[in-house]
C-alpha cells in the first residue's frame, strides 16, 4: 500500500480514515485540528508561518508540480525561492485562510496523518517523484471533495508563487515589467 | 521616478489622513457623515457629500498604496491589494474571488472597463425587484456625470493582440464585437491595470474622488476595519472600528469608535452584508447576504502561430455581447465575452495545470490568449447564487453552489469561445478545465467540451465581479434598502455599493456603481440638508 498503482482513490479503510481525520482537520477548528495543532511547533528557522515540518513535504511536492518549469540545474535554489514565496503570501492570508492552509500542510506532513492521507507511508525525504505524482493524482480523483479542493489549493498556490517571480520568466518569454 | 505621486504630494499638503495601525491608543473621531469602505460606491459618495458641505470621514480596512508603490509586480500586489491576501475562494474552495483592500477599493487593481447598467437589466429590476426611478432614462446623467468625472471613453489606440483576437474571430464569424470604453487619461498603455496603475493614468478612487474628498477638508482613516454598527433602537449610534495591522491580518488591540450622524456602508459585496450581519441588524425577512452574484467567470486558453505578448497592453480593450441579451432578459444564461491581461502568475494560476502539460502552455505564453465569458447570474430563478456566512471569527465567506442552469451556460461559453479562438486562427485551444485535452480544431473542440463534467474543482471558475447581498427595493420583505439606498429598517443608515444590485449586471459593474451611487449620495445631500 506505500506505491500506488491501484485505480486512483484509496483502499476502503483508508478512505473512511482520511475521511474521518482530513475533515477534521480541514473543516473544524477544533477535534483533530486542535491536536495537530499542538503537535505543530513554532515557525521554522528563517520562516514566518511555515512550520519545520513542512519543509521536507514542500521540497518534494513542489518540484513535482512546477515539472518542466524549473530551469535546469538550480533546482535547490528554486525551491527555495518558491517556499520563500509560499511563506510571505501565507503571512498576508486572512487568518482563516491561512489556518486552512497550514492544516492542508499539517495532514500532509505529520507522522499521524501523512500516510494515511498521501499514501507515502515513509518520510518524505524518501519519496519519489513517481509517489509524489501518485498521491497528487490521487487527489484529484478522490471521491473525497477535500482532497481534491487539496489538490486545487496546493498547484494554485505554488503556481502563483513560482511564476509570480523573475526566476521563472525566462521559461515562460516574460521579459518583466517595461522600464521607464 | 518623473511620474508625480499625486497622492503623496497632497499628504504633504496637509490632507487629514490616519494610519490607525500607528494608534498607540484607542480613538474616538466625529463627522456629519461615516462612510465605510473607500472604493467605487463609498469615495464616489465621499466626493458628493463633502462637496455639499458635510464632513465626511471614510473609514478603509486596507492599506495606503499610491503610484511609487506600484512597480507591477504580481508578487507584491496580490498579497497587499486583495482582500484576504488573494486568498478569499468561495465556501469549498472552487471559485477564485477577486476584491480590492487598500485606499480606493476594488478600483485600484480593476481593468478599467467601463460600462453603463444596461437597458435591460435596469428594466427587469423595476419589473421583477420592486426598484422605482432608475431607469435608463433617469439614470442616463449620471452615467454621463460619471463619465466626465472619470474620464471614460472608447479606447482610441489599437488593441493589444490579445483582445484583437475577440475582434477577428469575432468578425470572422459575423458576431457582434465592440471598443470597451476606459476609466483613463493618458495611459500609457502598458497593461498592469490589476497590479495598480504606476502613471496615475487610470482613473480609479485614488487620484479622483478621494483627493478631491480630502482637499474639500474630508478626512480618511485607513487599516481599520469597521467590526461592528452600535445600534440603538432604530438607528445606528455609531461604528466600532479594529485597527489593523501594516499587512491587514492581525488586529492591533487599538479599537477607533466613530459617531455620525449618518453612516453609509460602501464595504463591497460580501463585506457590507457581513457588517450588518456582525452588527446583528434587523433582517426580519433574512434577506442579508442572499442572492451574492458573481458573473461566474470561465476562460478558454489558445495558442497561436505569432506574437501576441498578452501581457502588455490595456488588458480590456473589446468585448463581445452576441451571446449576452440574445436568449432573452430571463432565458438561458446569457454571458459578455472579454480577455483578460496575462501576467504569468495570473495565467499559470487560472490555467492551474501542473507539471509537463502545464509548463509546455505557460512556455507558449507569448503566443497565447485567452478568453473568458461573465456568465450574468441572478436573472432566471435557477440561476445559481451565493450566500454569505459568517466563520468562527465574523469574517464572511461566500457558498456559492453551481445549478444545472449555470452548467448550461458554462458549456455553451466554452463552445462559443473556442470557435471564436479558432475563427482568429488559434493552432490549439485548450478550455480551462481539468478534464479538457488540448484540440486541434472545432470539431475535436466540441467532442471535448461535450463531455466534460462541470463540477466543481474540475471546472476551474472566478469572479472578479461580486455583487448583490444587501438588494434594494421598494418592498421590505425582498429588499434591505429601499431604491434610494435607504435602510428599511434603520433610519440613519445607507448602503452606497456593489451590494445593492438585485441580480448580476450582465456588464462590468463599476460604472453601474459610480452612476447609482452618484445619484444616492447626492439626494443624501438634499435630504440632510
Ligand atoms: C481584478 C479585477 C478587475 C476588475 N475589472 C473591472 C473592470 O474592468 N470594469 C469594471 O466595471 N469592474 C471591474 N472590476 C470590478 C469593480 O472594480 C468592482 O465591482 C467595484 O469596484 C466594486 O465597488 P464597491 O464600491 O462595491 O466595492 P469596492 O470597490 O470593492 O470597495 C470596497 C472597499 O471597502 C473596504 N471594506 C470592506 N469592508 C470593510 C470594513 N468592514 N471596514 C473598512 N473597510 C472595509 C474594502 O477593503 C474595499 O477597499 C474588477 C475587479 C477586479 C477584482
Ligand atoms: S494600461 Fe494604462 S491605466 Fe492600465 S496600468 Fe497601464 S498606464 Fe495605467
Amino acid at each position: 500500500m506505500n506505491t500506488s498503482t491501484e485505480q486512483p482513490g484509496i483502499s476502503r479503510r483508508q478512505l473512511l480514515r482520511c475521511g474521518l481525520l482530513g475533515t477534521l482537520v480541514l473543516a473544524t477548528a477544533g477535534g483533530i485540528a486542535s491536536v495537530t495543532r499542538t503537535l505543530r511547533s513554532g515557525p521554522g528557522t528563517g520562516y514566518r508561518q511555515l512550520r519545520e515540518s513542512h519543509i521536507p513535504m514542500l521540497r518534494r511536492i513542489i518540484p513535482v508540480i512546477l515539472d518542466g518549469a524549473l530551469p535546469a540545474g538550480e533546482a535547490d535554489a528554486t525551491v527555495q525561492a518558491v517556499l520563500d514565496g509560499l511563506d510571505r503570501s501565507l503571512d498576508h492570508l486572512s487568518p482563516a485562510m491561512r489556518s486552512q492552509s497550514l492544516q492542508l500542510f499539517d495532514l500532509l506532513s505529520l507522522d499521524l496523518t501523512r500516510g494515511a492521507a498521501t499514501g507515502i507511508w515513509r518520510s518524505w525525504e524518501n519519496a519519489t517523484s513517481e509517489q509524489v505524482a501518485n498521491f497528487l493524482s490521487r487527489w484529484e480523483h478522490s471521491r473525497l471533495a477535500l482532497f481534491r479542493q487539496g489538490y486545487g489549493a496546493l498547484n494554485q498556490a505554488i503556481l502563483l508563487v513560482w511564476y509570480g517571480q523573475p526566476l521563472a520568466w525566462a521559461h515562460c518569454g516574460y521579459p518583466g515589467p517595461p522600464r521607464f | 521616478m518623473l511620474i508625480p505621486d499625486l497622492f503623496r504630494h497632497g499628504l504633504e499638503r496637509g490632507w487629514q489622513v490616519q494610519n490607525a495601525s500607528q494608534l498607540v491608543e484607542d480613538l474616538t473621531l466625529e463627522a456629519d457623515i461615516a462612510i465605510v469602505g473607500s472604493g467605487a460606491g463609498g469615495a464616489t459618495s465621499a466626493e458628493i457629500l463633502s462637496a455639499a458641505g458635510f464632513r465626511v470621514l471614510l473609514i478603509e480596512e486596507g492599506g495606503l498604496f499610491t503610484s511609487s508603490d506600484f512597480r507591477m509586480q504580481e508578487n507584491e500586489a496580490y498579497p497587499t491589494l486583495y482582500q484576504e491576501g488573494l486568498g478569499r475562494l468561495s465556501k469549498d474552495g472552487a471559485i477564485t474571488i477577486l476584491q480590492g483592500r487598500a485606499v480606493g477599493g476594488t478600483t485600484l487593481v480593476n481593468w478599467t472597463s467601463s460600462f453603463r447598467t444596461p437597458d435591460q437589466t435596469l428594466a427587469h429590476w423595476a419589473s421583477e425587484h420592486g426598484v422605482v426611478g432608475h431607469d435608463s432614462r433617469s439614470m442616463a446623467p449620471w452615467f454621463e456625470r460619471m463619465e466626465q468625472r472619470l474620464g471614460v471613453e472608447r479606447w482610441a489606440a489599437e488593441p493589444n493582440a490579445n483582445n484583437d483576437v475577440l475582434r477577428r474571430g469575432c468578425e470572422e464569424l459575423g458576431l457582434h464585437w465592440a471598443v470597451i470604453p476606459r476609466n483613463v487619461r493618458g495611459c500609457w498603455n502598458l497593461g498592469y491595470c490589476g497590479l495598480g496603475c504606476p502613471t496615475n493614468a487610470k482613473q480609479s478612487m485614488l487620484v479622483t474622488c478621494i483627493p478631491a474628498m480630502l482637499d474639500q477638508g474630508g478626512s480618511l482613516l485607513y487599516l481599520a476595519r469597521a467590526d461592528r454598527l452600535l445600534l440603538a433602537g432604530d438607528r445606528v449610534a455609531g461604528i466600532e472600528c479594529v485597527a489593523m495591522d501594516e499587512r491587514c491580518v492581525a488586529p492591533t488591540g487599538r479599537r477607533v469608535r466613530v459617531r455620525a450622524r449618518h453612516y453609509i456602508l460602501a464595504g463591497g459585496a460580501i463585506n457590507s452584508p457581513a457588517l450588518l450581519m456582525r452588527s446583528e441588524a434587523p433582517d426580519p425577512h433574512h434577506l442579508l447576504g442572499k442572492r451574492t452574484f458573481l458573473h461566474l467567470t470561465s476562460f478558454s486558453w489558445a495558442q497561436f502561430d505569432h506574437l501576441i505578448n498578452p501581457f502588455y497592453g490595456a488588458p480590456q480593450s473589446i468585448y463581445s455581447d452576441h451571446f449576452q441579451w440574445r436568449d432573452g432578459v430571463t432565458g438561458p444564461m446569457g454571458y459578455k465575452l472579454e480577455v483578460p491581461p496575462m501576467q504569468p502568475g495570473f495565467s499559470a494560476t487560472v490555467l492551474g495545470e501542473p507539471g509537463t502539460p502545464g509548463a509546455g502552455l505557460m512556455e507558449q505564453l507569448p503566443n497565447s490568449n485567452m478568453l473568458l465569458a461573465l456568465l450574468r447570474d441572478g436573472f432566471h430563478p435557477d440561476s445559481a447564487s451565493g450566500t454569505v456566512t459568517l466563520r468562527g471569527d465574523g469574517s464572511p465567506v461566500l457558498d456559492y453552489q453551481l445549478t444545472d442552469y449555470t452548467r448550461e451556460g458554462l458549456r455553451r461559453s466554452y463552445l462559443s469561445m473556442a470557435e471564436i479562438q479558432f475563427a482568429a486562427g488559434a493552432k490549439l485551444v485548450k478550455t480551462v478545465h481539468r478534464d479538457a485535452t488540448p484540440a486541434r480544431n472545432m470539431a475535436q473542440a466540441r467532442e471535448i467540451i461535450e463531455q466534460l463534467p462541470l463540477e466543481r474543482y474540475r471546472a476551474l471558475l472566478g469572479s472578479a465581479h461580486v455583487m448583490g447581498g444587501c438588494p434594494m427595493g421598494e418592498d421590505p420583505q425582498h429588499a434591505v434598502t429601499d431604491s434610494l439606498g435607504r435602510h428599511h429598517q434603520l433610519e440613519n443608515l445607507s448602503i452606497h455599493d456593489g451590494s445593492l444590485f438585485p441580480t448580476s449586471i450582465g456588464a462590468n459593474p463599476q460604472l453601474s456603481i459610480y452612476g447609482l451611487t452618484a445619484k444616492l449620495a447626492s439626494l443624501l445631500a438634499e435630504r440632510l440638508a
